[in-house]
This record gives C-alpha cells, sequence and structure tokens, in this order.
C-alpha cells in the first residue's frame, strides 16, 4: 500500500517541485497551505509523514508541531521540519519542539528524497 | 585633592597674547615673581586678583577658574579610554586642555566623529538584524531559491519529466526568477538612500542639524519675513522623508511662535519667573509648546538658555537641544533616571525636578508626557515626552526653593557614568 506525505508548505512552485518527486518516488502526495487550519487536514488525510514549513499563514509550523505532540493520535508522527532559517537556535527549537527531522532550504532534491525515506522506513 | 590649574591656564593665556610675564604683573598691580609663582600653581588666587588678570588677558574668570567644562573633560576621558595602550596621561588632563586647548579640541572633535560613526555602525547592525523589510525580502529570497534550485534539479534530471510536466515547471521557474528579480530590486533600492549615514537609525537628524545651524531661532520666521517654504527651498537637497519631517516641524515652530510671540512672552516670563507651568496658564497653552518656545528663544546673556529632549515611549530620540554641559543621545536613550522617562508613567502631569550629573553640573527639568492621538479602539494610547533644562536656573528661582526639588542623582549614559552601584545601571562603566 502506498504511503502518504502531507506537504504544509505555502509557497505553490516548491509544493510543485516536491510533489513530483514524491509522487515519483511511489508516494501519495497531499498538500496544504495554511497554518490555520492544518491541523483538521493532517486529521482528515492521516499521513506517515509530515514536511512541514516553519513560516505559514495563519500559524507557524513550530506551533503546529507542539500541537502534534501534544495530541496523542500524532505524538510519534515523523515531521520534516523546513525553514529559511538555518540558525542553531531554530535548529534546537525545532527538536526541542519535537521535530523528527530539520532541513534548512534551499535543500538539494536528493537530499530531501533521502531524508523522508529515512523517516518513513523508522 | 586635585591640583588647582588656575595658574597654568593663566600662563597658557598670557603667552597666547604674546604679552610677558612682566607686562602682565605690571598691569594687574602685582610683582613679577608673585605672578610667577601663581603661575606655576604655588599660590592660590582669588578675588579682585583674579578678576584683574583675567580682564586683562580679555578672558572670563570662571575659564581660569574652573577650567574646562565637564563635557570637554569627559570626552576626553572617554577618548583615553578607547585606547588604554597609548597610556595618555589621564591625571594630567586639565593640565592639558589648558596649556593646550587647540589640541584638546582637536581630539574632542575626533573623538564625537569616532562615537557618531560608531553609532552608525550599531545602528546599521541593529537595522540589518531587525529591519523588517529586510527579514522579509530575505525569506522571499530564499523561498524564490528553493523553487528554482528545485525545479531546475528536476529540469536537468536524466529521468523522463512528461511534456505537460516540464512546461509547467518551465513556467514555474520563469516566474520564480521574475519574483527573485523583484525581490532583489526592491532590496536595492530600500537600501539605496542617499549618502547620509547620519540618518541611520533616527529620522530627526536633518531637523537637528537644520536648527543647530540656525542657532535654534528662526527670527526671520517669527517676524513674518520668511516662510516655511521658504525655509525648506534654502535648505537644499533633502531626502522626501527628511523635507516632510522639516517642514512639519517648521510648521510647528511657526504655530508656536504665533502662539507665543516673543516679545509679550518675554515680558511674561520676566514676571513669571520663566515658570513654564504658569506661563501655559497664562497663554492658555500646552505645557509641550511652552518648552518649545523657551527651548528656542534668541542667544541673549540675559535669558537662561534651555536645552530640550523629546523622546517616544521607546526612549527613541524624536528632537534634541542639547547644552554644552549635557550631551544628549542621538541613537541611544539616554540615563533611565532622567525625568523625561519617569514622566510617562503618569501623562500630563508635569515633573520639576533638579538633574545632578556625576560630572558636578545640575540642571533644572521641566517634563511632561503627552498622549498622542488616538484613531483606533482597543489599544492603549502612544506617548511621546518633552523635558526642557536649564542650568541659568539661579537667576529665575529662589536657592530655598530649588533645594524643595526632588534631587536626582542621573548619569549621561551608563558607559560613562562612574555611579557603579546605580540601581538602574544596563552597562559597564568604559572610563573606569
Amino acid at each position: 500500500m502506498s504511503r502518504t506525505v502531507l506537504l504544509i508548505e505555502d509557497e505553490p512552485h516548491i509544493v510543485a517541485a516536491l510533489r513530483f518527486l514524491l509522487q515519483r518516488e511511489g508516494l501519495t502526495v497531499f498538500d496544504h497551505g495554511d497554518g490555520q487550519d492544518a491541523m483538521q487536514k493532517i486529521n482528515s488525510v492521516r499521513p506517515d509523514l509530515i514536511i512541514l514549513d516553519v513560516m505559514l499563514p495563519g500559524k507557524s509550523g513550530m506551533q503546529i508541531l507542539e500541537e502534534l505532540r501534544d495530541d496523542s493520535r500524532t505524538r510519534n508522527l515523523p515531521v520534516l521540519m523546513l525553514t529559511a532559517k538555518g540558525q542553531k537556535k531554530d535548529r534546537e527549537a525545532a527538536e526541542t519542539a519535537g521535530a523528527s527531522m530539520f532541513m534548512t532550504k534551499p535543500f538539494a532534491n536528493e537530499e530531501i528524497l533521502r531524508n523522508v525515506k529515512a523517516l518513513l522506513d523508522r | 585633592m586635585a591640583r588647582s590649574l588656575t595658574g597654568t591656564r593663566i600662563r597658557e593665556r598670557r603667552r597666547g597674547k604674546s604679552l610677558s610675564q612682566t607686562a602682565l604683573a605690571r598691569q594687574v598691580g602685582i610683582s613679577a615673581s608673585y605672578l610667577n609663582l601663581i603661575e606655576h600653581n604655588r599660590r592660590g588666587i582669588a578675588g579682585k586678583t583674579l578678576l584683574a588678570i583675567a580682564e586683562n588677558l580679555g578672558v572670563d574668570a570662571r575659564s581660569l577658574s574652573e577650567g574646562a567644562d565637564g563635557a570637554h573633560i569627559m570626552q576626553l576621558r572617554e577618548a583615553a579610554a578607547t585606547a588604554p595602550s597609548a597610556g595618555a596621561e589621564i591625571d594630567r588632563l586639565e593640565e592639558f586642555i589648558g596649556r593646550f586647548p587647540g589640541w584638546a579640541r582637536l581630539i574632542d572633535t575626533f573623538q564625537s566623529q569616532s562615537k557618531f560613526q560608531n553609532e552608525t555602525l550599531l545602528a546599521l547592525s541593529d537595522r540589518l538584524k531587525h529591519d523588517p523589510f529586510f527579514a522579509e525580502a530575505i525569506h522571499m529570497m530564499v523561498s524564490n531559491i528553493t523553487a528554482i534550485h528545485s525545479t531546475a534539479d528536476i529540469l536537468s534530471d536524466d529521468q523522463d519529466v512528461p511534456p505537460d510536466m516540464r512546461r509547467m515547471f518551465l513556467d514555474n521557474l520563469s516566474a520564480e526568477s521574475a519574483r527573485l528579480a523583484k525581490t532583489a530590486s526592491d532590496l536595492i533600492r530600500h537600501f539605496d538612500t542617499p549618502d547620509q549615514p547620519e540618518q541611520v537609525g533616527t529620522q530627526t537628524s536633518a531637523v537637528d542639524r537644520f536648527f543647530e545651524r540656525h542657532g535654534f531661532y528662526l527670527a526671520e520666521l517669527e517676524s513674518g519675513d520668511a516662510t516655511v517654504e521658504g525655509f525648506l527651498e534654502a535648505a537644499g537637497p533633502l531626502s522626501d522623508f527628511d523635507r516632510a519631517d522639516l517642514a512639519a516641524a517648521l510648521s510647528g515652530y511657526q504655530t508656536m511662535a504665533r502662539a507665543l510671540p516673543l516679545g509679550a512672552f518675554l515680558d511674561r516670563c520676566g514676571i513669571l519667573a520663566f515658570d513654564p507651568l504658569r506661563l501655559a496658564a497664562e497663554y492658555s497653552a500646552p505645557l509641550e509648546t511652552v518648552f518649545l518656545r523657551l527651548a528656542h528663544l534668541p542667544k541673549d546673556d540675559g535669558l537662561p538658555e534651555f536645552g530640550f529632549l523629546k523622546v517616544d515611549g521607546s526612549g527613541g530620540v524624536l528632537y534634541r537641544k542639547q547644552l554644552s554641559t549635557l550631551n544628549l543621545p542621538k541613537f541611544s536613550s539616554g540615563c533611565p533616571l532622567w525625568p523625561v522617562y519617569r514622566c510617562f508613567g503618569q501623562p500630563g502631569q508635569p515633573v520639576r525636578a533638579m538633574m545632578n550629573t556625576a560630572t558636578g553640573e545640575s540642571f533644572l527639568t521641566f517634563s511632561v508626557a503627552k498622549q498622542q492621538p488616538v484613531n483606533e479602539f482597543g489599544l492603549p494610547p502612544s506617548l511621546t515626552a518633552s523635558m526642557i533644562f536649564t542650568t541659568g536656573f539661579a537667576r529665575f528661582l529662589p536657592k530655598a526653593e530649588r533645594q524643595a526639588l526632588a534631587q536626582l542623582d542621573v548619569g549621561l549614559h551608563c558607559t560613562v557614568c562612574p555611579r557603579l552601584e546605580c540601581p538602574a545601571r544596563r552597562s559597564g562603566y568604559i572610563l573606569g
């Protein structure tokens, strides 16, 4: 059965590229561009992995991550955080909030695919 | 106790006038040998002899007995502290100023320039770190680059990309490239300001410079012989913001001058002992308008000179008129104990207090915070506060009344304030 990735990212051209890459790997991809109702989308899609941008309209990726970790149904769901800021404190904040992995934009396609596979295989 | 250097200053002033010791002694009516002892600081001097020497040298007796003002000394001490390895002889600072006033002024000037440049650098650095436009532009550019990088990788990959997808990715590349170019142009335009670095960090510099150049008094504007537009035209090239800022300041000045015409105002000052509160009541004018009037009087020995500081709620300086004895901050806030900051707690309540600096100067201050007009619901008011201050208070405020006022021991800025135990200290003292 195909595994499902939910891409929460508000930049449509980044979404288009990632969607293409992930689908080419045989994954089912959903996307969502707003932080406000992201939790509803997560609960309806029930993905195997979330790729979550930090800076989102409505609600930050960090807040969404905290809500995920507070919910017993999603506490262990793998989350790959994406951010435009690569500072150590941002990485630490993401790890503290419970991110499974943290990547800084811009990223190489092979690198994000490798990380997605690693998280799905955990 | 510090050695009196009155004699040293007399000697330097005498030499500056190419006057022999014998000639000056004769003019003053003392022996040349006695003057020699005075000049080598081996005899004290005061009273009539000091006045006679000062008169014959054409200088103010106080400049001989007191020497350099505190701000000047502070400035040179700061200069010495910036390069301690140079081994500047701090203990002979006053002697240096007395003997080489020109060199001392030159170092003072360099120190001022150096401080200004450092403040400009800090302001620029702060702007880069906290400028919301810059942060947003960088975020947008990183997103553009991510989309371009990822899309270009897909297109350059050996694997087949269906024609319709290829078309879509090419369109995406084109759109992201255009967005990137626009963001880059916006960013360049954002930083491509006129070559006036002193404008960084505060937008009041053009106004400050203008009023400093005109001695904080615009006689022609007050008399109606010149207009706001005329002054603006004469001010030369300015950025749009500075022009608007200066126009607002000039209009404010004109309104103030019309509400409180100088001649009648000075008459009332004579009767009301320069008391801003009574003057405001007399004219039914806002206290801040009276502050502005008092800070913009013609230079006249018969009038006390008032400095002026206007700040916003963050402590940022909106307008300032310095006195030679009190350096006001330009980019940063000053001492948090200054009454101008304290009066934010009670907007509209005027505060009168004596401000005593660690270097020995005393200022009579009047301050008031004012609520800015509100045009929205649900938010606390934004405030500005103004303070005028003067050292010339002895002329109009009896000593007993002065002593009854709150006495505030304050500094200029923590870095140059020797009150090490001050509870309001927020940074270290660099001169200790």
